[in-house]
């Protein structure tokens, strides 16, 4: 049996802060990660990390908390994002310390750059490539501190006994042993849930795993009705054109040419939040205004140096799948599946209602980001909650006695990966994968109903009950069995799209990403509540709205950009 | 669409002996990527296909395998670049590295290579004496983003000839990374850092270029050179042979235009170091034998000036 004081699970930007963070509380702390730390999908984003350095003009935590509140439609729980805001600049600072290559200005400070909803340039950035510098930054701290990764191990379940958390079960991919991972306390660092949709910007491994493990062991998700659809995605693949191109003066056009944003955004323009800028672009392609079924995104008067040197991988990217040179062609773009605002619920620690489990990053819900997510404020959440996360389990292990060891989990983790691999005939994931992905792109993307989201509720609980009669994996190898990986991957997100269709189809009102024609307005009198929602093995989850959305300083005021 | 026949690498370390392969048929645009491609054979044929993957878009680093002979990013290349006139694509793992199931491979030894270096910064003075950023200039930044980009994918380590017949030798991808701390002005254990990799055979690369096919543009292969020429800048372990043989190789070619055999051998191994001349002396006596002992002295080729020229205008100084 394997013993630590703090297990965190994910070794992208969340869980390698929290590590390296318990680390150095003096905790003996341990990553357990489905892939090597370095290949976490954190490495994908691409265009900064947003903190009120003031590097280039005047700013303040304070202004940095109103842009996320007013981005988040007035959802998001104001002390957290204050909390956020506030830790931002020494967390940078902090990472600087650390080695982190951030792009400069002359005079050799950190260089920012305008993003979406921000009313001044806040965003630090290291050219497009900001997610893998930290990243590697991080991984490095793991090397100093001597962390110990299970590397290549997918965790399957948590272990609670008598109401707290006792650590983890994870299967581990190289030999097929399930193993029992004893700790005082778990963070659970996941990362999102983007392959609920087909098109997505997430990599393969953005599969809800830790939105899945906490749901079954009790724990609320929160808001996942709040999909963030982001605004330029490739059409051939999904694949992620950086907001930082909009920051660095972009444009958008429909096919009569025209920058059409400003009929939407009068002031922003471009550079609104990001459901305002998708669904905009949905409208001029559903009216008839796209460019076979996208908008265009046009770099082509930034220069090619400008581009070269602060959008290299986007540019090769975009030559890669489309063919097109964004230096000589702009590139058609359409929104995708980016970030799932919702995930398992916490508080401004990253503390769920069960003591000893905690949760940071892209699969928790605390809220920051509420019904829409600032770019820039994902890398920000993950090192700013991976960091206090991580600070409140190392007290809470003070507190806590020997934990003991719950066989009963690993048991039952043992019959349900032995009952998978048993089955000789049945239906395999990608085909329930199918399933769950066009039932989700045709009815929970940018514009959404009743009739859809009703559909959608239908046709996962059906997805549901086909995964439990008969998911059936193909492979019945002990090595790297990445098809038995897929399906338990698999039954997450389905828990997860499920959980996102009943909450959309219960919230009677329109906030942030989530768009109802059928309810164009927001509705505060009745929704300025978090949606809550419980596992229920019989169907659909049982839906509460029992957290109030917690106001501070800036009240609920019409929102336009 | 197009059919396309994956001829595929087939192994697992628990039950087989020897490898096989099997050949999947798939029905894709043939533009295809070659993860993509594996990811219909999978999902639609066969089960057990097993290789990593995550970012697909050339930026997680792991889907490194070897195609049609040469090894890169699965998700960063077309079916339609490599399959052959009958439509087939030969998939195997990376080279220099030890199969684990299929495609996927055992890479603790290429971390490990990492983990040597001891990758994080480590400053002259203490982060407090800091209450904002170090303050560095956007030019010296920009050469550690360059380097950066590098995935981690392990291609370069896998074409890297030397690495196939001295495992010992730390490889393209670790020596780019040392040269991220060493060019770090933020970082106070350049020396040290220069002596570390030059004792994990920084010397022992042999310029073939293979490594400058990056995916992400690292070029591996120039950092190599420029980790060298630090080491010679800040004169780390003069006294061993690999620096020695460059700078003989040099002075000679700037001297008489051409290389001088005998001057190599006894500069790269010391003009006083007796036990080491007396080591390659039967190789100079068996090479006089057969009359190919190269000439004790050389006089300079003519228009050497020319050479010398060449070397004023590339020279980097060296203080």
């Amino acid at each position: 049996m394997i013993k630590h004081d703090v297990v965190v699970i994910g070794g992208g930007l969340a869980g390698m802060r929290a590590a390296v963070e318990a680390a150095e509380g003096g905790a003996d702390v341990a990553i357990v990660s489905k892939m090597h730390p370095v290949r976490s999908h954190s490495g994908a984003a691409q265009g900064g990390i947003n903190a009120a350095l003031g590097n280039r003009e005047d700013d303040s935590p304070k202004a940095h908390t109103f842009d996320t509140v007013k981005g988040s439609d007035y959802l998001g729980d104001q002390d957290a994002v204050a909390a956020m805001c506030e830790d931002a600049p020494g967390q940078i600072i902090w990472l600087e310390h650390r080695g982190c290559i951030f792009s400069r200005l002359p005079d050799g400070r950190i260089a920012q750059r305008p993003f979406g909803g921000a009313g001044s340039p806040r965003t630090c950035y290291s050219a497009d490539v900001t997610g893998l510098v930290i990243l590697h930054t991080l991984w490095e701290q793991l090397e100093r501190f001597g962390v110990k990764v299970y590397e290549e191990y997918f965790c399957t379940a948590l272990c609670v006994e008598d109401g707290i958390g006792t650590g983890v079960v994870a299967y581990n991919m190289r030999n097929g042993a399930l193993e029992l991972i004893t700790a005082k306390a778990t963070i659970f660092a996941t990362g999102g849930a983007g392959r609920m949709y087909a098109k997505t910007t997430n990599g393969y491994a953005s599969t809800a795993d830790g939105f899945g493990i906490a749901y079954k062991a009790g724990i609320p998700l929160m808001d996942m009705e709040f999909m963030q659809f982001h605004p330029t995605t490739l059409k051939e693949n999904g694949v992620l054109m950086t907001e930082g191109a909009r920051g660095e003066g972009a444009y958008l056009l429909n096919a009569l040419g025209e920058r059409f944003m400003f009929k939407y955004a009068p002031n922003k323009g471009e550079l609104a939040s990001r459901d305002v800028v998708s669904r905009a672009e949905w409208t001029e392609i559903l009216e008839g205004r796209g460019v076979d079924g996208c908008v265009l995104l046009d770099m082509r008067h930034l220069g090619r140096e400008k581009i070269l040197e602060r959008l290299p991988q986007i540019r090769e990217l975009a030559l890669d799948a489309t063919g097109k040179d964004a230096i000589n062609e702009p590139i058609p773009i359409l929104p995708g599946a980016h970030y799932t605002m919702g995930g398992i619920e916490t508080d401004k620690w990253g503390a769920t209602r069960i003591p000893g489990v905690y949760a940071a990053g892209e699969c928790a819900c605390v809220s920051v980001h509420g019904a829409n997510r600032l770019g820039g404020n994902s890398l920000l959440e993950t090192i700013v909650f991976g960091a206090r996360s991580a600070k409140h389990a190392v007290n809470y292990i003070k507190s806590v006695g020997e934990v003991r060891p719950s066989e009963r989990t690993l048991k039952a983790q043992q019959e349900r990966v032995s009952g998978l691999l048993g089955r000789t005939s049945g239906t395999r994931s990608p085909i329930l994968r199918r399933a769950m992905n066009a039932t989700m792109s045709e009815n929970t993307f940018i514009f959404r109903n009743e009739a859809g989201l009703r559909k959608a509720v239908d046709e996962l609980s059906a997805v549901r009950k086909e995964f439990d009669a008969s998911a059936y994996v193909m492979d019945k190898s002990t090595t790297f069995n990445t098809d038995l990986v897929t399906t338990l991957e698999t039954d997450f997100l389905i828990d997860a799209a499920l959980a996102l269709a009943a909450g959309s189809l219960a919230r009677t009102e329109s906030r942030g990403a989530q768009a109802r024609t059928d309810y164009p307005e927001r509705d505060d009198a009745n929704w300025l509540k978090h949606t809550l929602a419980w596992r229920n093995e019989q169907g659909p989850p049982r839906l509460d709205y029992s957290r109030a959305v917690t106001i501070a300083d800036f009240a609920p005021e019409v929102r336009s950009y | 669409m197009a059919k396309i026949t994956l001829d595929i690498f087939r192994f697992d370390e628990a039950v087989d002996v020897v490898p096989h392969r099997d050949a999947v048929v798939v029905d894709i645009p043939e533009t295809t990527t070659v993860l993509d491609a594996l990811e219909t054979a999978k999902a639609d044929v066969d089960g057990s296909i097993s290789f990593r993957r995550s970012c697909r878009s050339a930026i997680c680093g792991s889907c490194s395998m070897n195609i049609n002979g040469i090894t890169g990013l699965a998700c960063k290349t077309p079916c339609n670049t490599v399959m052959d006139e009958t439509g087939a694509i030969k998939i195997d793992p990376t080279p220099n590295f030890q199969p684990m199931k299929d495609l996927v491979v055992h890479m603790d030894p290429f971390w490990d290579k990492y983990a040597r270096l001891k990758p994080y910064l480590q400053p002259s003075d203490s982060d407090s004496a800091h209450e904002r950023e170090r303050r560095v200039s956007p030019d010296d930044m920009k050469k550690l983003v360059d380097v950066a980009n590098c995935v981690m994918c392990a291609t370069c380590y896998a074409l890297c000839p030397v690495v196939s017949v001295d495992p010992a030798f730390a490889g393209p991808a670790a020596i780019a990374y040392a040269y991220r701390f060493i060019e770090d002005v933020r970082d106070g254990q350049r020396k040290e850092r220069i002596a570390q990799i030059s004792e994990d055979y920084l010397w022992l690369c042999a310029h073939c270029y293979a490594c400058s096919y990056c995916p992400k543009h690292v070029d591996p292969n120039d950092r190599i050179i420029d980790v060298k020429r630090a080491a010679i800048k800040d004169r780390v372990l003069m006294n061993e042979r690999g620096p020695r043989h460059a700078l003989v190789v040099t002075k000679w070619i700037k001297k008489v235009g051409m290389l001088h055999e005998t001057e190599l051998i006894a500069g790269t191994i010391g003009r006083f170091n007796v036990r080491g001349l007396l080591k390659v002396a039967p190789l100079g006596l068996r090479m006089a034998y057969k009359g190919k002992m190269p000439p004790m002295f050389l006089k300079p080729i003519p228009k050497v000036d020319e050479v010398r020229t060449i070397f004023d205008a590339l020279e980097v100084p060296v203080s």
